[in-house]
């Protein structure tokens, strides 16, 4: 079934296009990954979900319902988390209150109390620091604090945008491990990366993007082996070599 | 000896009028980043508001009275935001300010207008006996009303710190002043928030003013005077930040106090100034204010 579905997506920052009428579907419990160059248009797509930015034209979908006009405070209701570009974690904030924040739409007792459970299982370190601010974590643990604040909403779907930058192989590692363990407890993904390796080795089906066009999908492993995506994304020259997917993706 | 505690006491009452109006300079630029000009003329609204009811219903006690004149100036500071400064936030700085300042020149006139511009006082409904056990104490003349001030602004400026540092809806006041953008991603609606923000602020303002109207007088211009000794408070302490609010603000007051007491009157406002460029030169951001945010 689906989750997400975009259907002719245009945005524009003023005079600036972005996004040229663009089409992707996500469906319940996939992890979908979108893949493209800087400045091709993954983050305003991730902006446009959740209702950051208007729509220039076309609509969005949440499970069959338009929330066009859904304000993005209202978004997270309806269990769509963003996890934005450079994470967005509250500096002066400690760790416990950037996570209690995001329950401010879910402040039952037991919903408070489970998701905490699972954020600190997922990231122990998380629990280490609780009282420690945001601002003071390495960026490990701010991606961590991220990522688990936007599971403290209680969503089902979670938009992760570039999770992997400025993290060691090590980290990204980390991190993508409790991805597919959030996925394979229930919750979608649409993740955004840069890192075509880890994002296409953890997808279920992925999309590429380019100048505001989505130019490619498909299953991802397919995709993975597709010359153009191995030329461009997995910087593989002439793209005849078989991909390693064991390899950590360039890390900057 | 006596008259530096007499005087330190007038100086505790002076800061804690100029705390309760510091705060809602402080608050309101965490949240949005504005100096909002129009504040010292919300206290002074407030203290209009407090003269009106209590003119209108005599057999009205204070503990009715002030909180009446803070709902209403509550409402008139959600009012300045929703119609004169929500559409201006993604403006330029210098607009917001202008407007701010129009939106003070505006309320001294409706209040001169409407109620004339004599200056006034709140026919007083607190006790004006003497404390007799504290006066034995320190020796110094102490009255109930004075103690009142001091201790019921000292009380709502602890209420207001436990809303911020306690209370989920205060960890969001947090989260917009640190970054706004990220915060409706928290489900949270951002608008509420500031709007709930000018209301809390206008609100102790209004206490402010209930309070001098009934210490001092009050006229239609007594916010600019006021107003821009509060906010001197507020970025002494370190604007946006409460506890820096309280601080600057009984600073003033003492050195002020103090200048009067000890110096002369008419050196007040300059000491205050002065107080104020020094302070800055040798603390940028305030006693107790964030240096500006190293943002990655
Ligand atoms: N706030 C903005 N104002 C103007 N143009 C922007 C803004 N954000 C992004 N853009 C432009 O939109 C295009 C897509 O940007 P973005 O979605 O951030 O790309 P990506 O995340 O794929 O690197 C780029 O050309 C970028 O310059
Ligand atoms: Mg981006």
């Amino acid at each position: 079934m689906s989750l997400l579905r975009l259907e002719q997506v245009s945005v524009a920052y003023g005079a600036i296009r972005a996004l040229h009428g663009v089409d992707l579907e996500v469906r319940e419990g996939e992890i979908v990954s979108l893949l493209g160059a800087n400045g091709a248009g993954k983050s305003t797509i991730l902006r446009a979900v959740s209702r950051m930015l208007p729509l220039q034209g076309g609509d969005i979908l949440l499970g069959g319902r338009s929330v066009r006009a859904t304000p993005a405070h209202e978004l997270v209701a309806l269990g769509v988390a963003h996890v934005p570009e450079g994470r967005g974690i509250f500096p002066s904030l400690t760790v416990q209150e950037n996570l209690a924040l995001a329950t401010w739409t879910r402040r039952e007792r037991r919903h408070v109390e489970e998701a905490t459970r699972r954020v600190f299982r997922l990231f122990p370190r998380l629990a280490e620091r609780r009282t420690q601010a945001g601002g003071t974590l390495s960026g490990g643990e701010q991606q961590m604090l991220a990522v688990g604040r936007a599971l403290m909403t209680g969503c089902r779907l979670l938009l992760l945008d570039e999770p992997s930058m400025g993290l060691s192989p090590l980290l990204v590692r980390e991190v993508f491990r409790a991805f597919q363990e959030i996925n394979a407890e229930g919750t979608t993904l649409l993740l955004v990366e840069q890192n075509a390796h880890m994002a296409l080795k953890i997808a279920h089906r992925g999309c590429v993007l380019e100048n505001g066009r989505i130019v490619l999908e498909g299953p991802a492993a397919e995709l993975a082996g597709h010359p153009r995506v191995r030329e461009a994304y997995l910087g593989e020259a002439g793209a005849s070599s078989p991909p390693c997917p064991g390899t950590p993706g360039s890390s900057r | 000896m006596e008259t530096v505690v007499q005087q330190l006491l007038n100086a505790a009452q002076l800061g804690a009028v100029y705390a309760l109006i510091a705060l809602g300079y402080s608050m309101v630029y965490g949240v949005i980043r504005l100096i909002n000009f129009a504040h010292g003329d919300i206290f002074m609204v407030g203290g209009f508001a407090g003269l009106l009811l209590a003119l209108r219903f005599t057999w009205m006690p204070l503990w009715a009275l002030m909180p009446l004149a803070m709902l209403l100036t509550a409402l008139l500071g959600v009012a300045i935001e929703r119609v004169a400064y929500r559409r201006l936030r993604q403006a330029q700085r210098m607009s917001l300010v202008i407007t701010a300042l129009g939106v003070g020149i505006f309320l001294e006139n409706l209040v001169r207008l409407g109620v004339g511009p004599e200056t006034r006082q709140i026919p007083s409904r607190m006790p004006t006996t003497p404390v007799a056990w504290l006066q034995d104490a320190l020796g110094v003349s102490v009255t109930w009303d004075k103690l009142l001030i001091i201790f019921v602004s000292l009380a709502l400026m602890a209420l207001l710190w436990a809303v911020v540092h306690r209370t989920l809806l205060g960890t969001a006041m947090r989260a917009v002043a640190d970054d706004k953008d990220v915060v409706p991603l928290m489900g949270v609606n951002l608008n509420r928030v500031i709007a709930v923000t000018f209301a809390i602020g206008s609100a102790l303002a209004a206490a402010g003013g209930v309070f001098f109207g009934q210490a001092y007088s009050l006229d239609p211009y007594m916010g600019i005077d006021l107003g821009w000794k509060a906010f001197i408070a507020a970025v002494i302490g370190g604007i946006g930040s409460i506890e820096g609010a309280v601080l600057g603000s009984f600073l003033l007051a003492g050195v002020e106090v103090l200048t009067v007491a000890y110096l002369s009157s008419n050196l007040k406002n300059g000491i205050a100034f002065g107080l104020l460029i020094l302070l800055l030169l040798i603390w940028p951001s305030g006693l107790l204010g964030r240096p500006a945010s190293k943002k990655v």
